[in-house]
């Protein structure tokens, strides 16, 4: 009789090691293959009891309260508790009508919806570019990686104070506008709906966009590339460790079939380095929708609210308002967020998650 | 004071809002108990303040002052940025470990004030205006709705001062106006030189309010003034609405494209440096001049200013501002705390820094020979210290809130459209307070 004792711990099933190391015989004693992965299965759960505890401990239950809480009016000087009945003045669904009803929501919404366009874009854009080059320019590769994956290394709220700096619009200080004076170029620049301001004051009234129904205001285009500066390193990293694995023969027989080289990159290098555009794309669109420091940081939300974003909101509600108790509302935009984040997260969750192989 | 600390570089809190909410602790309550204000003066008092540099060196010395007063007290001085400062308190009073003392402005005064987590000063008001220290206008910058008064004035400010370099002036052959008419004169005079007529940092915000606090004393009168901070009338009184257009004229005729673009140290430094020619500030300028800009300026002959001038024929209401100390009813050293909001209110205290200078002791008995130059002098002599002078205190620390959240972004579309009638609907929206 084969006993559990036969086989190695970790072996379950037909497939496995031990059957392989048995001979490729099948399990001849169910009971004992079924004791095994019960064993197996509870080495597994030991493996990551202590993981979950940890996730449920500190993720999972403060995002179960704060789903809780948006039900609820309260303040941080009278907080809400789950455990004190006290503390309970139940608002019902009233905290997301409010917020879904305000046009600040909505307004902040649009700016949030063109850094969700946006950003992405050019994240995508500047660092497939960045990659491609340094992949070509192998004799200095590691020096211009180097200095392409820096600014990733910096803070967003630094990268927010430097670019403060670049738009400057004193032309002593602005680099950009220094730019721009030395080459005569500080006017107005009118094309179709884009109504571009280059007097240097760009983040406080470059112009607009209209969309129609919406003026558009590009102060935030403008905080948008300093995030994707800051964030174009985390490309370059993605796309360089894809480049690495594309084999030279597939480059060399392009060639060899007379593509030059946008062709080999149309062709060969962008088809390669499909997945890896995948994972930069939903993770500068995780990150463009909960942004806040960079912003924060260049213009508070302003002029006004022009550059206001979703992640500036909670904040502002919880902490800024405090003479109306609106934690209840911070939440309730928090938990709108998280909703959007996980449906735009869910491509790149199931991306990542590995198949199971039919059989 | 709250026009100095703002301009403390923004610095993000980078917390996340659910974690935070999820970890204040429901101790709310816990001043809801008042400890006695009787028994000994000791023990280690915590006190939140936002001055940094020089202002912050000037504010050691009041507080040593206090502990060669009371041997028994140490005083430990926390300091935290003034954007920090409201997150920082609300935290620390709902889990129920204030500082003993902290630093406000009214609208945090009286929110807290309402919740009973204030120590109530009452009675040293009453003391200190019927000895003539205090008018009773100052008090009601530092009195709640409900009348009463939970915080003490410590450092107040002068505001609608017009700073400029009196060299300046002269080279472009100008004089100080008395007038509204003389005003417009000599900045359209000034543009017609070339020369930007007015200073104005924008990105700040704050300095915004400025303006809009300036001229609607001078054009609606501090009755309506104070109406509107109280939410006895509506944005759309015709007194307010003028004041608006006023305003609006004022943008559109000598703000300069930058206003917007430029931070309050942008533009008072380039004043300092010549390229505008006046800037609407507050008294501190004649500390924060030299400070930021690194310039030497003799007060009186490189840096002066004059009262922005009345609007109409009735004298210009005064336009104040300041910060004020609030003491916590949970505090455990309560006779100590008590002593320390006392002594800040007091002459003696105000003195020290008063010589220092950059000050206006808000404190009547704090002579003039204690200021160490002519500007803070001068800027000394206009706080109301007479019971009959018309004053307002700035607008939006009055209010506080997510109104003046909110005023402060409409502003800034306000000085970018100039559009009266929608700033006025978009206050109306924000402010319903009349309504009510």
């Amino acid at each position: 009789m084969t006993t559990s004792l036969n086989k190695p711990p970790l072996a379950s099933g037909p497939g496995s090691f031990g059957d392989r190391r048995g001979g490729g015989r099948t399990p001849t004693a169910p009971g004992g293959t079924r004791r095994a992965g019960k064993r197996g299965g509870r080495t597994g759960y030991a493996f990551v009891t202590p993981l979950m505890a940890v996730f449920a401990l500190f993720y999972l239950w403060p995002v179960v309260q704060s789903v809780l809480s948006s039900f609820f009016t309260w303040g941080l000087l009278r907080p809400w508790n789950l455990f004190d009945r006290s503390t309970w003045q139940f608002a019902g669904l009233a905290n997301y009508r409010r917020t879904l009803s305000d046009p600040d929501f909505w307004h902040a919404g649009a700016n949030s919806l063109l850094w969700l366009v946006l950003f992405p874009l050019l994240v995508v854009g500047i660092s497939l570019v960045m990659a491609v080059a340094i992949w070509h320019a192998r004799r200095w590769s590691v020096v211009f990686r180097t200095v392409f994956v820096l600014p990733m290394t910096i803070s967003l709220a630094a990268a927010g104070v430097i670019w403060s700096f670049v738009y400057n619009p004193d032309a002593h200080i602005g680099v950009l506008n220094a730019v721009l004076k030395a080459l005569h170029m500080q006017g107005t620049l009118d094309v179709g709906p884009l109504h571009l301001k280059t007097t240097g004051q760009w983040l406080a009234d470059p112009g607009t966009l209209n969309l129609g129904f919406y003026d558009l205001r590009l102060v935030n285009v403008f905080v948008i590339i300093a995030a994707a500066w800051a964030f174009a390193g985390y490309g370059v990293i993605t796309f360089s460790a894809g480049l690495a694995s594309l084999p030279q023969e597939l480059v060399d027989s392009a060639r060899v079939d007379g593509c030059g080289p946008l062709q080999v990159v149309r062709h060969v290098i962008v088809p390669h380095l499909r997945q890896p555009m995948r994972i930069v794309f939903v993770v500068s669109v995780i990150f463009a929708l909960r942004t806040f420091d960079i912003v924060y940081v260049m213009t508070s939300g302003g002029p006004g609210t022009d550059s206001t974003v979703l992640g500036l909101l909670p904040w502002q509600e919880a902490f800024a308002f405090l003479t109306s108790p609106q934690a209840g509302q911070a939440a309730a935009v928090a938990v709108l967020m998280s909703a959007v984040l996980i449906l735009l997260g869910f491509p790149y969750l199931k991306s990542m998650l590995p198949r199971k192989e039919s059989r | 004071m709250r026009l100095m600390t703002r301009r403390h570089a923004r610095v993000t809190t980078g917390v996340a809002t659910a974690l935070l909410l999820s970890t204040v602790a429901a101790c709310a309550g816990s001043g809801g108990s008042a400890p006695s204000s009787g028994g000994k003066i000791e023990g280690k008092l915590r006190v939140l303040s936002n001055w940094t540099g020089s202002e912050g060196d000037a504010f050691k010395q009041v507080i040593k002052g206090f502990e060669a007063k009371h041997p028994s007290v140490k005083v430990q001085i926390e300091t935290v940025p003034f954007e920090q400062g409201q997150a920082l308190l609300t935290q620390q009073f709902a889990q129920g470990s204030p500082p003993d003392v902290s630093v406000a402005l009214p609208g945090l005064v009286r929110t807290f004030s309402q919740q009973g987590l204030l120590m109530n000063l009452d009675s040293s008001w009453d003391k200190w205006v019927s000895g003539g220290e205090y008018t009773p206008s100052v008090r009601d910058m530092a009195q709640g709705l409900d009348g009463h008064t939970d915080a003490v004035l410590f450092k107040g400010n002068v505001n609608a001062l017009i700073w400029y370099n009196p060299k300046q002036m002269a080279k472009l052959g100008l004089s100080v106006p008395h007038t509204w008419a003389q005003f417009t004169s000599v900045l359209n005079a000034a543009k017609a030189k070339g020369v930007t007529p007015f200073a104005v940092g924008g990105k700040d915000q704050w300095p915004l309010t400025q303006w809009t606090d300036s001229i609607l004393l001078r054009v609606a009168g501090a009755t309506a003034f104070n109406d509107l901070a109280r939410g006895k009338i509506g944005w759309d009184d015709p007194r307010i609405v003028k004041s608006f257009r006023v305003f609006a004229n004022m943008i559109r005729s000598y703000f300069p494209s930058t206003s917007l673009s430029s931070s309050f140290t942008d533009a008072t430094c380039g004043r300092v440096a010549g390229k505008f020619l006046f800037e609407n500030q507050g008294a501190f300028i004649n500390l924060v001049d030299p400070q930021e800009c690194g310039t030497n300026l003799v007060p009186g002959k490189d840096l002066s200013f004059f009262e922005m001038p009345a609007y109409g024929s009735a004298p210009a209401p005064q336009f104040v501002s300041g910060d004020l100390f609030m003491g916590a009813k949970a505090s455990k050293h309560p006779a100590a705390t008590r002593a320390l909001l006392e002594y800040l209110a007091s002459p003696q205290a105000q003195e020290i820094w008063a010589k220092i200078g950059g000050y206006v002791a808000p404190n009547a008995k704090v002579p003039a020979s204690a200021y160490p130059n002519v500007n803070d002098r001068n800027a000394a002599a206009l706080w109301p210290k007479n019971p009959s002078q018309r004053a307002g205190y700035d607008l939006d620390d009055w209010i506080g809130g997510e109104i003046q959240v909110k005023y402060e972004q409409a502003l800034s579309q306000f000085v970018r459209d100039s559009d009266v009638d929608a700033f006025i609907s978009k206050m109306k929206q924000i402010d319903t307070r009349s309504h009510q």
